[in-house]
């Protein structure tokens, strides 16, 4: 126990000092950015008005309004160790950054801000080593606590109020409620953001409430809490008192005039996915070298697997994750800093992933070692006769390509060195770098020298970058969620009512239904190319005619938009996809027995119960293996994106048009090791989507057999 | 379980009837153009109909659709390649199938898993390698080539479901033909095979589909007009009426001519080759 204990410790003080030692290289290294000038003439401001003692300029004082001043008033104070300089210029919110901000006082406001933001993830520690660990290494992270921004002190009263709530929770102690009420309206006054974790903790006091059935109690600790919290935040906001209503409602508004008019929001049209996008990005792009290493992506991953464990141990956490992650989806404004709301249960659910993952290993470990099947010696040897000849042929068709991709990874290998790469130039490289007698040469993109070059393993990092950076594989993943999940509505409904009892001409309908899934896909897409092409496609054309007003006006323009583009491209997808999956259903409903219906119905079920709590479930086992399958195919796909040449790429369309070396679209062709990288990382994805599916076979068979 | 209620009968219908106009749209508007003879370049206004009602889309590319190319020579060559192809992956691929549904050796569950993975790797990942070994083999931009390529592909698919199909036949049907003092090779030439034979069949049309339907990966490998099939040829003239070298008709009147043969199977067989598409094990 002892030991455990010790243990517990050093963990924590070896978390605590790498947090600390990134922060601290962070802020010495990263280049100014977007709005660090407006926030340190802020603060200048404040300490000009703490140094004269003026205090109630503090009333007329707040550069940048639409910003509560708590957080910007830190500033001011860190900057009174620092000699007073000329205000940093006013500048519009759409200049770059300025680059020459005085060195001095730029470095003690960006070390309150890291302190902050460690003081977080000391925090985070005590109560989870490995999700401190998580939040201590997220790279984003530490670049914006790092920076005169406004995230570290409501992301440190945030997380404070959320932990004095649990306390609250946990032994309805009156002064835990009152401390969470004092950190929600100190967390208001540094950024209104961050108060959508209030909006989590209501949510999840609710539920509580509604589990105890204490729900009038609940109303009334709930509106003493947000009173209180609305009090303190007067009370740290000096800016207010003079003209409440009108300065508040000016910089609540701003937000919203900002989000949809703002030059700069307009111009980076992203998508309304940017925030996943943010999430996986590789924070090297902008600074090289500040970072030792980013594992962003890392953490994200296990975050995935570690919400259903997160969930069970604490809702609070998961509710806090979903409900930014939803308000970012749908917020106008997609700046990545806005990731900071959500660090904490990102970072307590990626640790929950990663006990998870250590568990699965541990324990397919074991269940290997413990179900060692034996086999018969004689029936090894009969087998070997018939394997022989499909092995020749599958290696030489499937294996042997596999392994010369993985060579070509390590390559630099192009169309401009096929040459050489054709008379042994390959083998040469790989053989000669693997053994260490060829020094890799470091990838520069894209690849346009004569003769083939060992690159190592470093091109991987780099082509990993490229499809998260550009959104590539963000965009992958969610084109498979969503193509899938509304083939997968669209499907399983039509199959349900096709087969209610009684249904005129449900034959005819179903044959009218499958269609598509009868057309190739490639043609199905070609169709739909002919409808959508701007200013040619029919319904293109039919929107430019009647469109303005009624049902097809978001196909004017569409191409220019990236969500509409999503949508355009998903209606083929649909279209094509539905027919596979409403089929599987179909015959599944047919194995389910009709006794059982009629059972339930006597008993005075409603349809709808009905299909809750029986069709649902009896159908699930089988289907679910037809759904990933569905995914696995919206994942690769490949002819659609083909036949739509508009902005948008799945992973198997981007590496034919490296690999192409006279392709168009503005891509830089003849890419071939690019390509091979790309198509080793679809490998490894499909591998975990391939293993979901043969577990969720396992547990069809189980169900049939049962 | 009671029948449903007028209402739910007209709200039902009701969401038939949406369904269906989004099944047709796509399909119409192709019909519609295909039939435009007004048609020189680009449609430039939307007509619910064919502004002149005419074949001559139809006539011409039945004639040469893609260059000077000959509609017989495309249907041939596509012919070639996907009757090719089919037959070489099941020919190179059935003992394997036959090995991993009789037989129980070390290695089988992740070789299992391999082959499901191959069959469910996008073409493109097994495109690329190829592209440069039968470039060494300078039979890149050839049928053979194509027909390797397209083997390839359908290989792994093949394998899996040939294996299902061996595996549904009772284990005893073979056992019965040992004790007559059958070689396994006898009894997998007259038992099993013939037995299999219908899902076999089924599984080599969707192997010779995938050929026919393919054309990204054949106009990465072929550059010589001779060797184009059908499907390439559809795709050319995406890129003919984008820069109005040929009318929008000619790309709808192939899409017609060469998806009917498909819809066809694909009406006939559909419950088949829906488990098939789906990895499912034969019932």
């Amino acid at each position: 126990m002892k030991f455990k204990t010790a243990l517990r410790i050093l963990s924590i003080l070896i978390v605590l000092a790498i947090a600390w030692g990134l922060r601290a290289r962070a802020l010495a290294m990263l280049s100014i950015d977007f709005d660090e000038d407006d926030y340190l003439r802020a603060g200048q401001e404040y300490a000009h008005l703490i140094r004269t003692s003026n205090w109630s300029g503090f009333l007329e004082a707040n550069y940048r309004p639409e910003h509560p001043p708590l957080a910007k008033i830190v500033i001011g104070v860190s900057l009174l160790s620092a000699p007073e300089k000329q205000l940093t210029p006013d500048r519009p919110t759409t200049a770059e950054p300025n680059q020459y901000l005085p060195r001095d006082l730029v470095r003690p406001a960006r070390t309150t801000n890291a302190a902050l933001g460690w003081l977080t993830v000391a925090l985070l520690t005590l109560i989870n080593p490995l999700a401190g660990l998580a939040l201590a290494t997220h790279a984003m992270t530490i670049k914006y606590v790092s920076q005169i921004m406004l995230e570290s002190l409501p992301a440190l009263t945030s997380f404070l109020m959320v932990l004095t709530y649990l306390q609250f929770k946990k032994n309805h102690k009156t002064g835990w409620l009152v401390a969470s009420a004092i950190f929600l309206g100190l967390t208001a006054a540094s950024k209104y953001l961050y108060c959508i974790i209030g909006i989590a903790i209501l949510v999840d006091w609710f539920l509580a409430a509604k589990e105890d059935e204490k729900i009038q109690p609940f109303f009334k600790q709930a509106i003493f809490w947000g009173i209180l919290g609305i009090v303190i935040f007067f009370a740290a906001n000096p800016y207010l008192w003079p003209d409440p209503l009108t300065r508040l409602r000016e910089s609540v508004f701003y937000h919203a005039g900002y989000s949809t008019s703002a030059e700069e929001v307009q111009r980076s049209n992203f998508p309304f996915w940017q925030q996943f996008n943010w999430l996986v990005f590789s924070v090297s792009f902008w600074s090289p070298d500040v970072f030792p290493f980013t594992v962003d992506f890392l953490i994200v991953l296990f975050a995935v697997f570690g919400v259903s464990n997160l969930w069970k141990k604490e809702r609070l956490y998961v509710l806090w994750l979903g409900l930014a992650l939803l308000f970012l989806m749908f917020w106008p404004t997609k700046w990545p800093q806005y990731l900071m709301i959500l660090m904490v249960p990102l970072a307590l659910s990626s640790a929950e992933g990663m006990t998870r993952a250590w568990q699965g290993i541990a324990s397919a470990f074991t269940n290997w070692q413990k179900n060692k099947i034996v086999y018969k010696k004689k029936e090894t040897r009969q087998a070997v006769a018939w394997l022989v000849p499909g092995l020749i042929a599958f290696s030489v068709l499937t294996l042997l390509p596999f392994l010369f991709q993985l060579g070509v990874s390590i390559t630099d290998f192009n169309s401009s060195s096929i040459r050489d790469g054709f008379q042994g130039g390959i083998w040469r490289e790989v053989f000669g770098g693997l053994t260490g007698q060829i020094e890799a040469t470091s990838p520069e993109y894209p690849f346009r020298s004569n003769e083939v070059h060992y690159t190592g393993f470093s091109g991987y990092r780099s082509i990993f970058d490229f499809i998260t950076i550009n959104g590539v594989f963000v965009f992958n993943i969610l084109w498979m969620i969503f193509s899938t999940g509304l083939q997968v509505i669209l499907g399983l409904g039509l199959a349900l009512l096709l087969n209610q009892r009684g249904v005129k001409f449900s034959k005819f309908w179903q044959a009218l239904f499958i269609l598509p899934w009868a057309i190739p896909e490639f043609i199905g897409a070609l169709l739909w190319l002919n409808i959508f092409v701007p200013e040619i496609g029919w319904l293109s054309l039919a929107a430019q005619k009647y469109g303005e007003t009624f049902p097809l006006n978001f196909l004017i323009g569409w191409e220019d938009s990236p969500n509409r583009t999503l949508l355009v491209l998903l209606i083929p997808a649909i279209w094509y996809g539905f027919p596979l999956i409403m089929l599987a259903a179909s015959a599944g409903l047919k194995m389910i027995p009709k006794e059982v219906f009629e059972a339930a119905s006597m008993d005075g079920a409603n349809s709808l119960q009905m299909l809750r709590h029986m069709t649902l479930p009896l159908l699930m086992p089988v289907l679910l293996p037809a759904i990933i399958i569905r995914g696995i195919y919206a994942f690769n796909q490949f002819y659609l994106f083909q036949a739509f040449p508009f902005n948008y790429q799945t992973l198997a369309s981007l590496s034919y048009n490296l690999f192409n070396p006279s392709s168009g679209f503005g891509f830089a062709g003849g890419q071939f090791s690019v390509s091979a990288i790309i198509n080793i990382i679809t490998v490894i994805i499909l591998i975990g989507l391939v293993s979901l599916f043969n577990r969720e076979m396992q547990v069809r068979e189980e169900f049939r057999n049962a | 379980m009671r029948k449903i209620s007028i209402s739910r009968q007209i709200l039902t219908q009701g969401v038939f009837l949406l369904v269906g106009l989004f099944i047709l749209i796509p399909i119409w508007s192709t019909v519609r153009l295909a039939f435009d003879g007004s048609l020189r370049g680009r449609p430039t206004t939307f007509t619910w109909l064919p502004k002149e009602f005419s074949l001559e889309a139809f006539l011409n590319v039945l004639d040469r659709p893609y260059q000077s190319v000959e509609f017989s020579i495309l249907l041939r060559n596509s012919m070639v390649v996907s009757i090719g192809a089919a037959v070489l992956a099941l020919l190179l691929g059935v003992s394997l199938a036959y090995a991993f549904a009789r037989f129980r050796f070390p290695g089988q569950t992740a070789g299992l898993f391999i082959l499901l993975l191959a069959a469910l790797l996008p073409p493109i990942a097994f495109a690329t390698p190829l592209y440069i070994i039968l470039s060494i083999l300078k039979i890149r931009a050839t049928l053979i080539g194509l027909v390797i390529v397209y083997a390839a592909f359908a290989m792994p698919f093949g394998i899996w479901n040939m294996r299902a199909a061996f595996q549904a036949i009772p284990k005893e049907v073979e056992e019965a033909a040992y004790l007559d003092g059958a070689s396994h090779f006898q009894s997998f030439l007259w038992i099993s095979l013939p037995i299999s034979l219908p899902s076999i069949a089924v599984t080599a049309m969707i192997a010779f589909l995938m050929g026919y339907t393919e054309f990204a990966i054949g106009w990465l490998f072929v550059d010589k007009a001779a060797n184009v099939t059908l499907s390439m040829a559809v795709y050319a003239l995406v890129n003919g009426q984008f820069s109005g070298a040929q009318p929008w008709s000619y790309l709808g009147s192939l899409a017609i001519i060469m998806s009917i043969p498909v819809i066809i199977i694909f009406i006939i067989f559909q419950e088949t080759l829906m488990e098939r598409l789906l990895f499912q094990e034969t019932s």
